[in-house]
Parts: structure tokens; C-alpha cells; sequence
């Protein structure tokens, strides 16, 4: 390992997490300052700019990188794993700063400045999340995810269901960032560096050396503790109780760039750390190892599936489906192949659409009949058509109906289990897409066959009616063109099948 | 004398154990908030002793643990202040009392 000057890298790389980290430090310091005689929106829209200004140079770095660029050995690695994974974050915290803008104005959260700034700080323990190749790093992006998650959950003070949702997520997400440092505790001791690449060598080694027990122990510590981010089974009873009590955009911050940075970490790590450990006949990753990340798949997918069936709230159910969502995510997984990393990333893309729109919807209904309840949905097409059928096609995606961008992300990933010969897993994904189409049918027959309480048409403010049709039309559109997003992605992030540049020409 | 490093890892194990099971039985909500911590310093111990006794003893270990208990120590620090919130709404620490939102 070569230790450079800090004044000879090229810093250019780290131009959009600088960007997202001066952001986050100004406007915490213009709130405090000048935040009174600011207008309420002013430092949304500053928000937004400067993720729109981040956005502009991970493009810029996609089209100027052609190998990894490693920052303080590997501290930082910007490489196209990375920054596919950056581009979602981007995208879902924009939405989200968007639907902000639009839900502030209820007046429910007291503090504006810090909602913003906070959705910063989260998108960059995101991003760190998604570029590090080091235990600590890793960690910390981890923690200042979590952290900013934490407060943005209870940021309604004076709501009781927002302080208990947000005291649920502290204790849930503490219990499960020990068990994933205790399992980095033994990654460590068994290699004695917090180095990513070197660890898979020397943990090969260890293994070898007849510490496989504690091997495998890791490998179970971290997979358990990794799973609450991206709430896949063992660790997702927080899911519904969170999801329910934040505020909606905060939700689905949640929803698409949280669980979206889990797998990004929850991948490179476990994939990278126990690529070349074997036990001289077969190599544990790719025979035991994502076995138990199957197993998780399915017990994510039935939970998920059938206990959304028994939701009344929405914001409920868009839960138990999002564990489900999570469940078919770890299936390509199963174990990885060279398509894995294109598929999962255009099945994200997919849900950041879907899943945006689903909460535009369901903030602007929820608050106009003052009930997140399954039954305010009640006569929506007579009160509202263009936004019912925009519900309608977020639902059919999420489903996974053809010509929307949910089919294709989920045919990708069925074919994925499929070509691995993981049928017992295939059926298992079957069978529980079949389960829910009937509670995504509920809202759909909801809002088309059940009279509402009331005739009169429903006001939706401008701005989340475009939001709206964007999301719903960009579904539709990638629906019926998937190819246009699977191609850039395999010319852009994938050109070798080493998935975005992630493994070294040695891991063959 | 010299301590083996499986007392060190026996006695980080069982913190570890201790904790988890606060964490989950405990009805005090600061009670579960102190068992979390001993959940977190247990890794502590782990690394520190992984770092003079594992298999490669280096000092990264030791930067690992400054690390990890500052972000406990923010972890904590959050929790509290979310419970002071909960408590100004519902004057209660009892975690059983926490069930506003339904199954």
C-alpha cells in the first residue's frame, strides 16, 4: 500500500461530496443566522440546487473515469459501483427536497432549516456509504445516515406517533449497528486491518488456518446487523411503525435512498470481504453464504407480502411492500453473477420512480381527508381521474404488471434466480407477487368501485401534479423502453461485467 | 502474567449478551438506551484486544474504538433527546406504554 502526499491527489473526484457537505455547512450556518428573515422556502430550494450541482459532477466523473480512483488507501474509492449508486441517492433526495417543499407548508414541522440540512447530511452518509472501501469509513457513512435518519423520523415534535415512531428507529437501529460492528470486531481480529480488499485475502488465509467457525460467525453478524438498512427479514419489525409516523417525504427517503445505500454497503462488503474465502473444495460465498442471503430473500418476501394483506394505513403497507421489495433485491444475489449489478440497479431506479410518485399520492390524499386510512382512497377516480390513474400505474408497478418499469425490474431479477437454477426461490417470488396483487388491487378497487364521502373535486397544488404525471409518465415511458436505461448502464458502469469496476483483475 | 485473548473475547461476548438482552426485556426506556451501550462498548473491548492479540495485531484497531464510541456516544445522545420529546407528549419512559400505532 502506497501512502501518498494528501496535496497530490487529484481532489476533483470528491467534487460532489464536497459540494453536498459545504451545502449542508452553509445553510445550517444561514438558518442559524439569517433564518428568520429568510422566506420559509428559501433554503429548500438551495437544497435542491446543490444536489442538482452533485448530480452534474458525478456525470461529469462517470464520463472522465476510467479505473478506480482510490483517495488515502481506499478511504474514498470513486468508482462506477459508486457513482450508479450516487446518481439514485441524488435523485431520490432531490424528490424528496421536492414533495418537502410542498408538505412544509402544513406547518407540522417547527424547524424547516433542519429538515433541509439534514436530508443532506443523510444523502452524504450515503454517498460515503456507496464510494468507501474501508471498515471505519464505511461505519461512519453508516452512522451519519442513520443519525440524520433518526432526527428527520421525530421532527414533528408535538406529534406522539412521530417521537415514538423516531425513539423505535434510535433503539432498533443502535441494537442493529452493534451487531453489525461485532461482526466487523471479528472481520477485524481475523485479518487485522480495516482495509476491504486486503481483508478478502487475508481472511481467505484465516480461513484456511482453521478459524473458519469465526468466519462464518462474521459473515452471520453482518448480514443480521446490515439488514435493518435495507429492512430485509430478520431485522425488519421497525419497518411499518417508522414509515407510519414520519413525515410522508421523509418516509419515502426512507423508502428508496436508505434502503438503496444498504445494499450498496450491504453488497460490497459481504461480497468483497468473502469473495476468496474457501474451504479448499468449495468456495464459501458463492455455495453457503448467499444461501443465507437467499434465505433472507424469502422469509423478506413472505412476511412482506402477506402482512400487508391485513393493513388499513397505507403508509403501513407501503412498508410490509417495501420489505418485500427488499426481499426480491437480495434474490440476484443468489449467489451474484455478472448481470447482478445491472439488474439491481435498474430495479432501484424502477422503485425510486414508483415509490416517489406512491407517496406524492398518498401525501396529497392523506392530508386532504386528514387520515392515512386505506379508505380515504374511497371514489378518488370520480374526484380526481388524472391522479388516479397515475396511482393506478405507481400500483401496477409496484405489482410488477407489464409496460411499467416494475415488470422489467422484477422479470430481470426472476430470470436472474432462474438462470442460477434457484427454482425453489423463483416459485417463492412467484407466488408472493401473486399474494400482492391483492392488496395493491384493495387501493385500486378503493378508489375506482367505493363511493367517497364527498363528490366535490379534489384540489392537488401545481407543483405536485407535475411531480406526479413526471413520475407517471417516466414509468410508463421505462416500461415500455427498458432498454434505454440497461444499456446506459452496462456502457456507462458495467463495460467489463466486473460489476461497475468493483472487483480487481485478481478476484477471478 | 498475561491475560489469553479468549477471557477478553469471553468477557466482550457476555456484555454483548447482557446487553441484548436489556435492550429487549427492559421496560425503562433509559434502562434500554444503557444496555445499547454496553452492546457497543462490548465491540470496544473486541477490538482493542483484537488489536494487541489477533492474528495480525495492528493499531487500527484502537482507531476503530475512537471512532465507535464517539458515534455511540452521538447514538445515545440522540436517543435521549427523542425521549425527552416523547416525554414532554405523554409523560412516560415505559416502553410498553409506546404502542400509539397499531400491529
Amino acid at each position: 500500500m502506497d501512502v501518498k502526499d494528501i496535496f497530490s491527489y487529484n481532489w476533483s473526484y470528491l467534487l460532489p461530496e464536497f459540494i453536498i457537505l459545504g451545502f449542508a455547512t452553509v445553510l445550517s450556518l444561514l438558518d442559524l443566522f439569517a433564518g428568520k428573515r429568510l422566506g420559509k422556502q428559501v433554503i429548500g430550494w438551495l437544497s435542491l440546487l446543490g444536489v442538482v450541482l452533485a448530480a452534474v459532477f458525478v456525470f461529469v466523473n462517470v464520463n472522465t473515469l476510467d479505473k478506480p480512483y482510490s483517495y488515502m488507501a481506499d478511504m474514498i474509492r470513486i468508482d462506477n459501483y459508486g457513482n450508479a449508486f450516487k446518481l439514485l441517492f441524488l435523485a431520490g433526495t432531490a424528490f424528496a427536497l421536492l414533495l418537502s417543499l410542498s408538505y412544509l407548508k402544513q406547518r407540522e414541522v417547527e424547524h424547516t432549516g433542519e429538515y433541509y440540512y439534514l436530508l443532506l447530511t443523510g444523502l452524504l452518509g450515503a454517498m460515503v456509504m456507496a464510494s468507501s472501501a474501508d471498515l471505519i469509513t464505511l461505519f461512519v457513512g453508516l452512522e451519519l445516515l442513520s443519525l440524520s435518519s433518526y432526527v428527520l423520523v421525530g421532527l414533528r415534535k408535538k406529534s406522539l406517533q412521530s417521537n415514538e415512531s423516531a425513539f423505535k428507529y434510535v433503539v432498533s437501529g443502535s441494537i442493529a449497528t452493534a451487531v453489525t460492528l461485532f461482526g466487523m470486531s471479528y472481520v477485524y481480529g481475523l485479518t487485522g486491518t480495516t482495509h476491504v480488499y486486503e481483508i478478502s485475502t487475508k481472511l481467505a488465509e484465516a480461513g484456511m488456518a482453521g478459524y473458519q467457525f469465526l468466519v462464518y460467525v462474521s459473515f452471520a453478524f453482518l448480514a443480521v446487523g446490515l439488514a435493518f438498512k435495507i429492512s430485509a427479514a430478520p431485522n425488519h419489525m421497525w419497518a411499518p411503525d417508522v414509515y407510519q409516523g414520519a413525515p410522508t417525504p421523509v418516509t419515502a427517503f426512507l423508502a428508496v435512498v436508505s434502503k438503496a445505500a444498504g445494499f450498496a454497503l450491504l453488497f460490497r462488503l459481504l461480497l468483497i470481504s468473502f469473495f476468496n474465502v474457501t474451504d479448499g473444495s468449495s468456495r464459501f460465498f458463492f455455495d453457503h453464504g448467499s444461501l443465507y442471503l437467499g434465505l433472507m430473500a424469502a422469509a423478506s418476501m413472505i412476511i412482506g407480502n402477506t402482512m400487508a394483506l391485513r393493513q388499513t394505513n397505507v403508509k403501513r403497507m407501503m412498508a410490509y411492500s417495501g420489505i418485500a421489495q427488499a426481499g426480491y433485491l437480495l434474490v440476484p444475489f443468489v449467489p451474484p453473477t455478472t448481470l447482478f449489478f445491472s439488474e439491481v440497479i435498474f430495479y432501484l431506479f424502477g422503485y425510486l420512480l414508483v415509490s416517489f410518485g406512491a407517496f406524492a399520492v398518498i401525501m396529497v390524499v392523506s392530508r386532504e381527508q386528514g387520515t392515512e386510512d386505506l379508505k380515504g382512497f374511497a371514489g378518488l377516480y370520480h374526484r380526481s381521474p388524472s391522479l388516479a390513474i397515475a396511482m393506478s400505474i405507481f400500483l401496477l408497478s409496484l405489482a410488477g404488471i407489464p409496460i411499467t418499469a416494475g415488470f422489467f425490474g422484477k422479470f430481470y431479477l426472476f430470470m436472474s434466480a432462474l438462470a442460477q437454477e434457484n427454482y425453489w426461490l423463483s416459485a417463492i417470488m412467484i407466488i408472493t407477487s401473486v399474494v400482492s396483487y391483492y392488496y395493491y388491487f384493495g387501493i385500486i378497487r378503493q378508489m375506482y368501485m367505493r363511493p367517497g364521502s364527498s363528490e366535490a373535486s379534489l384540489y392537488v397544488p401545481k407543483g405536485i401534479w407535475t411531480f406526479i404525471l413526471v413520475m407517471a409518465v417516466a414509468t410508463v415511458f421505462f416500461g415500455a423502453f427498458p432498454g434505454l436505461v440497461t444499456d446506459y448502464i452496462q456502457a456507462h458502469f458495467n463495460p467489463s461485467f466486473d460489476f461497475g469496476n468493483m472487483l480487481p483483475p485478481s478476484f477471478r | 502474567m498475561t491475560v489469553s485473548i479468549t477471557s477478553y473475547l469471553l468477557v466482550a461476548l457476555i456484555l454483548f449478551c447482557v446487553g441484548l438482552y436489556g435492550a429487549l426485556t427492559k421496560r425503562n426506556a433509559v434502562v434500554v438506551l444503557l444496555s445499547i451501550e454496553l452492546m457497543l462498548n462490548a465491540v470496544n473491548i473486541n477490538l482493542v484486544a483484537f488489536s494487541k492479540y489477533g492474528l495480525y495485531p495492528s493499531v487500527s484497531g484502537q482507531i476503530f474504538t475512537l471512532f465507535s464510541m464517539t458515534v455511540a456516544a452521538a447514538e445515545v445522545a440522540l436517543g435521549l433527546a427523542i425521549l425527552i420529546a416523547f416525554y414532554r407528549n405523554k409523560a412516560t419512559v415505559n416502553v410498553d406504554e409506546m404502542d400509539e400505532m397499531k400491529r
